[in-house]
């Protein structure tokens, strides 16, 4: 469980997180979306206590991060693969958190087998690993103590769809057992793979949120039929507004059984009845991409 | 329709040697550990014992010890066959810890640095969000260290001054007075001390290490350049009001001396690198 209460980061002039609100719920996987600079990883970073907020708060399981006692134990945390001693060995790495949290070493080797490390991938120097492999022993470190939550920073970042694939398994095995997952990710098919919840973030602030299925519904009716010039007519006749698509077929502004039913009624054969492309969310999306391009180009 | 086969039976494709390692097909969840989620913090001890690892499980950590061990082991060598190896147990001991005072500075400095450098301040502060005690850890760590490698300084010295005296036949003279001592020993500790102390203030591998070496030989230089900064310097130069140690013996004011220029070197940057790591972000 994760609360975020109108958190705020400045950093001068600069609002890098503004006003932000947000629970991440357990038995879920909570995806945080956004463009590169939309303020995510400095979000992530304060609910982790290595960033202090300028006004507002983060709280963990109920408290703020730094009075989690041992807090390894309870939050398993991935904000950079990238940031590990180059000269330490991958085992080596996760033995000095072992340590730390107290868990044992037998945690070690059940976690390098969990991601699918090999005995000398592990035993080789961090400099040496792929993206990929970071990310692998950034989530072996992220599960080691066995937390209750989980929070990810671009963890899918350099992992292939396979990969991809396994990590939205194992992250689903976890939140079925009762754990919270927030997950970062500047890719939306990346989120929509693996989120159950989508949370959106552009320039600071929130823009959407809720269950993947909220956020990609509501985008209407496509269908085909073998006459799309009498199913059109019929629909206005009920006052639904339907529109050609550029490919053939209809786009239309309500939902597929409500168009059923009137094809049905008019005796119009369908060929295709299904509901739209999630093109909201990819719209918004794109347009915050667009804006964040826009601005490093003028910077 | 594209046909899949499932991955059980799948061919498994032959791999080189330098190919990553996949992903298991299927992900399993991690396995519960047994027990409660602890209540209470991180122990000190376990602090220290981390700390105190990472500094000798990086090769830059292990070749700086190394390179001190060969530093002594040819100086040992040059003294032991210089002038028939007639040097007494002090020579000896100041040859086995000069070394030491030199280089395990950037031991305690690199114990502080890396965590920015190699950004590992992400997991360490994560870990222990309570970072007062983070930094209390390297510095005690830090120090153990050195109250190691000292013990090792005098048993190596002990150890050569031994063997001149049973293989070159020289006159043993074991005699050394207790501020000598100290002020050997104080000498590789005080250092480490600024080390870390610098390591904290600038966060920074090469700044600080700059700044440690570069500032006492600047300090030097201009004090014997401008007068007034040579009579400051009898009161802030560690370099300088350490001496009398070696000598055996201080007056209350060389004692004065000795206290303030460690405050300015040591305590003064410790005080305010603690403050400093306890409040900057970590990115």
């Amino acid at each position: 469980m994760i609360t975020v209460e109108r958190l705020t980061k400045r950093y001068g002039p600069f609002t890098a997180v503004d006003d932000v609100s947000f629970e991440v719920k357990p038995g879920l996987v909570t995806g945080f979306l956004g463009p590169n600079g939309a303020g995510k990883t400095t979000a992530m970073r304060v609910m982790s206590g290595l960033t202090p907020a300028s006004s507002g708060r983060a709280t963990v399981l109920g408290k703020p991060y730094a009075a989690l006692p041992n807090p390894g134990r309870h939050v398993g945390l991935l904000l950079d693969a990238s940031a590990q001693h180059a000269g330490r060995t991958g085992r080596e790495v996760l033995t000095l958190g072992a340590i730390l949290m107290g868990v044992g070493k037998h945690r070690v080797d059940e976690m390098v087998e969990l991601v699918g490390l090999t005995e000398k991938e592990a035993n080789r120097r961090v400099r040496n690993y792929s993206l990929g492999m970071r990310q692998r022993l950034g989530i072996a470190h992220a599960l080691l103590g066995d937390p209750e939550v989980l929070i990810l920073d671009e963890p899918a970042n350099g992992l292939d769809p396979a990969g991809i694939r396994w990590m939205r398994d194992l992250l689903r095995g976890y939140a079925n057992e009762g754990g919270t997952v927030l997950l970062s990710s500047h890719l939306l098919n990346e989120i929509e793979r693996v989120a159950d919840e989508i949370i959106v973030i552009g320039h600071g602030r929130i823009v959407a949120q809720g269950t993947k299925d909220e956020l990609l519904a509501g985008a209407g009716t496509y269908t085909r039929s073998t006459d799309d010039d009498a199913l059109l007519g019929a629909l206005a006749a009920q006052s639904i507004v339907a529109q050609r698509t550029p490919t053939g077929g209809l786009q239309v502004e309500a939902e597929p059984i409500e168009v059923g039913r009137v094809a049905a009624a008019h005796q119009i054969v369908l060929t295709e009845l299904r509901g739209g492309d999630s093109r909201g969310l990819e719209e918004m999306f794109l347009d915050l991409t667009a804006d964040a391009a826009r601005e490093e180009v003028a910077a | 329709m594209i046909t899949t086969t499932s991955p059980a039976t799948a061919p498994v494709a032959p791999m080189s040697p330098n190919a990553e390692s996949s992903l298991p097909t299927t992900a399993k969840v991690p396995s519960r550990l047994a027990g409660p989620r602890p209540a209470i913090g991180v122990p000190f001890t376990r602090l220290m014992h981390v700390e105190l690892r990472k500094m000798l499980d990086t090769r830059a950590g292990r070749w700086l010890l190394v390179g001190i061990a060969a530093i002594i082991a040819i100086a040992l060598t040059i003294m032991f066959f210089n002038d028939g190896g007639q040097h007494s147990f002090e020579e000896y001991l100041q040859a086995t810890t000069m070394p030491m005072a030199i280089i395990l500075p950037v031991v305690g400095i690199l114990a502080v640095t890396s965590e920015w450098s190699q950004r590992t301040g992400l997991v360490t502060f994560g870990l222990e969000p309570r970072r007062i005690r983070v930094a209390w850890a390297k510095l005690l760590s830090a120090l153990a260290v050195g109250v190691a490698a000292f013990a090792l300084a005098l048993a190596l010295a002990g150890i050569a001054h031994q063997a001149a005296i049973t293989f070159r036949g020289i006159t043993a003279d074991w005699g050394i007075d207790g501020l000598v001592l100290l002020g050997a020993g104080g000498y590789v500790l005080l250092g480490i001390a600024q080390g870390v102390g610098f390591g904290m203030l600038f966060k920074n591998t090469p700044a600080a290490i700059v700044v440690y070496f570069i500032l006492p030989t600047a300090w030097s230089i201009l004090g014997s350049m401008v007068s007034w900064l040579e009579s400051a310097a009898e009161w802030l130069d560690m370099q300088r009001t350490m001496q009398p140690l070696f000598s055996g013996s201080l007056t209350g004011e060389q004692w004065a001396q000795l206290g303030t220029s460690v405050s300015l070197w040591v305590v003064l940057p410790l005080a305010f690198g603690i403050w400093r790591l306890t409040r900057a972000e970590v990115k």
